[in-house]
């Protein structure tokens, strides 16, 4: 099955022109346009907040805030994609994070004390997490079976989910906040702790590094064996040179991010490090945690959407439903299966929500459904169906909320953040239509 | 249907009874039995009604001879309106209304008019000059948090995190509170430095996540700008729980934080030293007032003239002006009788208050805390 997905042209993939002007040459590189545009794009919005802020935006420490409080919306808007591109829409993640985040905070608060399994039983930080994972599916399958099989409309379903998904975390903390949750839960959510440390964050890097080379040799073979163009060898070069400048260079940025002195004197007299060197413990955190997730999460999505048989089978839904359809394709498990999907991904969303607060309130993951949709689109997933990537859906939540972080640390009020967020949307997917009736 | 009629028939019945009783039966003066009490709640869900506001006006209204009824109207301004109908052909004396909407409350406040009947508008103002108004001080809510938080820290850089930019609460009565207290005094004289622009940073819809973010935006800028946080004023425990939420992420410690409601999570917070001060409204002083008022109202006193019986309510919460009802101006100019109760300040040294008056359990208050250092009540 691989090889016939393999096979399958991809745009993109076309002859390349024989031109020598930039154009034709960034063309033999087949880099994606769209996305390298974003790239520039969130880069010129940081620049613009690093000047505004006179040079104080650009920091390891600040940098990793604003990554850390993308990534809930990152995760789910890479789930987003699948749905909006099989031509639905999920309204009810927001609550869906709500009553996940509150069910991990009683699990671990009552539940799990009242059926015995008190703070010092191990590994309840992974029994909740299980839980929590099963609950999203379970949820995210029933609306899914809903749509799929009942067929009545997503944006239906979904915001009556909205709806009385939120209901229900009332009913269960009875409006109260929740909060005292395990400490090896608590660093999912990040901080230095929560973080996988300056060595693992280099090796992560060295992984990324060769891994992208042995993409590029082992893409260069198959395009060989079915006798498709290659690209030139300089343009092999240069994505593999800059992909891996890339990713180490991230790697650099975050090792460059030290653990706070106060905590690291703590720690060093609790662990018995013996005195702190000249000019203190300088312990470079690397990744938080929930960075290293949205990774995992954002390979293992991209993978299945365009390597397994469901994410093909997702797009050509979008692309012609009737077609799939007539194709042979059982379109409503595929559909049921997105849902399934997204309930997941709430779940890990909201362990990070409830991680980073220690708790959770009443309020958590409200009006997530309006950012995770905004992250998709603005990362050029179309309403129309079938188009849509999910490295795009990150780039767009990071693009989202690079904003939010920047307007915030030059300090404009939340009025002000909301103005500026959606004409961000509006004029990005503005854009991109004109774009693309260009180039059609 | 016909059931329907019928129904309709028999309340009808019970209100010209109602009606009939209150023309022909002199009120018994200077007594208060047969006195009964109506009070209507925009919605007994919230637990708070049920926990503390309830028992204590049930048993004031009890212990001096009167008879409690209520009904719940279920967060529907329209089936207030019905309630109130039926408290009054049930042949309430004094009404006490929550009102799910002051505006859509007042066909209700006509006919409680119309048969004679006093209304004292409970916890949230009903804008009609006939009413008693029982509350909370909004502002002092916000001068008790300032005050708390300037005695601990009395110069330095403070962070001001507001609730909705919408809401009156947050953007004129709390920071209103926080002047009295004398932090723009400070601010003028050079001695407090606001970190976060003049005017603070407001939290959509007092929302926990975007409080936490908002503040961890201000500690990366405090920290490139080479700033210490000193202290930080949060109108609200839902915003002051993002505020810690933020500290803990940033190893940042817990610099002197305040908050309001006296949500358990944050008297935990307080307990393990992450909050300083969460001021705290005493719900069962404010049903107990409710109580006593009604019953005085009972006996024809008029609202001008009404006084507490001393001793019922805790001195730290009865109103500043004394326990006499007195004049307050609304926002929209009306003059209205009233009783203001003070709020309680909480910090490590009287979290007793809360576990007394049922707020919190001591397990849940002391959760995580260790009895050798943490503060007396968990001891």
């Amino acid at each position: 099955m691989t090889n016939e997905a393999d096979a399958t042209p991809v745009s993109g993939q076309v002859q390349p022109p024989a031109r020598t002007s930039l154009r034709g040459l960034i063309a033999q590189t087949e880099i994606d346009l769209r996305l390298f545009g974003m790239l520039v794009a969130l880069g010129a919005i940081l620049l613009t907040f690093n000047i505004l802020s006179e040079g104080k935006l650009f920091q390891p420490t600040n940098m990793v805030t604003l990554a850390v409080q993308a990534t809930g919306v990152a995760i789910i808007a890479t789930g987003m994609v699948l749905v909006i591109v099989s031509r639905n829409i999920d309204l009810s993640v927001g609550s869906l994070v709500g009553v996940i985040a509150m069910t991990y905070a009683l699990l671990m608060t009552d539940w799990m004390p009242a059926l015995g399994i008190g703070a010092d039983f191990p590994f309840r930080w992974a029994i909740a997490l299980g839980l929590g994972i099963g609950l999203g599916a379970l949820v995210g399958g029933l609306q899914g079976y809903i749509i799929a099989y009942v067929g009545v409309p997503s944006f239906i379903v979904t915001l009556g989910g909205l709806l009385s998904i939120r209901g229900v975390v009332w009913y269960l903390s009875s409006g109260a906040a929740v909060s005292g949750l395990d400490p090896s839960f608590q660093l999912i959510g990040g901080g230095a702790q929560g973080s996988i440390g300056g060595a693992a964050t280099w090796i992560l890097g060295l992984v990324g590094c060769a891994a992208i080379v042995a993409l590029l040799v082992n893409g260069r073979r198959q395009r060989r064996r079915f006798g498709f163009p290659v690209r030139p060898m300089w343009a092999e070069a240069v994505i593999g040179v800059l992909g891996c400048v890339a990713v180490l260079g991230v790697a650099a940025f975050a090792n460059a991010n030290l653990w706070p002195e106060g905590l690291a004197n703590r720690i060093a007299v609790e662990q018995n490090w013996g005195p702190a060197p000249d000019g203190g413990w300088k312990i470079p955190t690397g990744f938080p945690n929930p960075i290293v997730l949205l990774i995992g999460v954002t390979l293992v999505m991209t993978w299945m959407a365009n390597r397994r048989r469901f994410g093909r089978y997702v797009y050509a839904y979008g692309g012609n439903p009737d077609a799939a359809e007539l194709a042979g394709i059982n379109t409503r498990w595929t559909i049921l299966k997105t849902y399934v999907l997204m309930g997941i991904l709430c779940a890990l969303a909201a362990a990070i929500a409830s991680a980073r607060l220690n708790g959770s309130t009443l309020d958590v993951g409200q009006s997530y459904e309006l950012y995770v949709i905004a992250a998709a689109v603005v990362g050029g997933t179309s309403f129309a169906g079938g188009i849509g990537t999910i490295p795009g859906a990150v780039l767009g939540a990071f693009v989202m909320q690079s904003l939010a972080y920047g307007l915030s640390f030059i300090g404009v009020n939340s009025p002000g953040q909301n103005v500026v967020a959606g004409i961000v949307l509006i004029v990005a997917v503005g854009f991109d239509t004109f774009n693309r009736r260009r180039g059609s | 249907m016909i059931l329907r009629r019928a129904a309709v028939l028999g309340a009808a019945a019970a209100m010209v009874l109602a009606a009939c009783g209150t023309g022909t039966t002199p009120a018994p003066s200077g007594a208060t039995a047969g006195c009964t009490v109506g009070v209507s709640w925009n919605n007994f869900q919230q637990p708070r009604w049920a926990a503390h506001d309830e028992p204590n006006l049930k048993k004031t209204v009890e212990d001096g001879g009167g008879k409690y009824i209520s009904a719940d109207a279920n967060l529907s301004a329209e089936q207030q309106l019905t309630d109130v109908d039926t408290l009054i052909s049930q042949g309430a004396k004094v009404l006490i209304l929550l009102a799910q909407d002051n505006k859509a409350i007042l066909p209700a406040l006509q006919k409680a008019k119309d048969a004679g009947v006093p209304v004292i508008a409970y916890d949230r103002l009903i804008e009609d000059a006939s009413i008693l108004y029982i509350t909370f001080d909004n502002v002092l809510v916000g001068k008790a948090e300032a005050e708390a938080v300037l005695a601990k820290v009395p110069t330095g850089n403070y962070v001001l995190i507001k609730g909705d930019p919408g809401d009156p609460n947050a953007s004129t009565f709390l920071p209103q509170g926080w002047d009295e207290a004398g932090l723009k005094a400070k601010v003028d004289a050079g001695d407090i430095t606001i970190l976060n622009g003049p005017d603070g940073t407001f939290t959509d819809a007092w929302k926990t996540e975007k409080a936490q973010q908002n503040m961890e935006a201000i500690i990366d800028k405090a920290v490139a700008d080479g700033n210490t946080i000193d202290a930080i004023l949060a109108e609200n425990d839902s915003t002051a729980l993002g505020v810690v939420g933020a500290l803990t992420a940033k190893n940042y410690g817990f610099p002197p934080l305040s908050g309001q409601d006296g949500d358990p999570a944050n008297l935990n917070n307080v307990a393990l030293g992450k909050q300083y001060v969460d001021v705290f409204k005493n719900a069962n002083e404010l049903g107990k007032t409710a109580g006593a008022a009604a019953l005085e109202l009972c006996k024809g006193t008029a609202m001008a003239s009404l006084t507490l019986p001393s001793g019922l309510i805790d001195a730290s919460v009865a109103p500043v002006a004394g326990l006499s009802a007195k004049p307050f101006t609304t926002p929209d100019g009306t003059s209205v009788q009233s009783f203001i109760l003070q709020p309680t300040p909480l910090t490590a040294e009287n979290l007793q208050v809360a576990i007394d008056a049922g707020q919190i359990t001591k397990e849940d208050l002391c959760k995580g805390v260790d009895p050798a250092t943490g503060p007396a009540a968990c001891k």
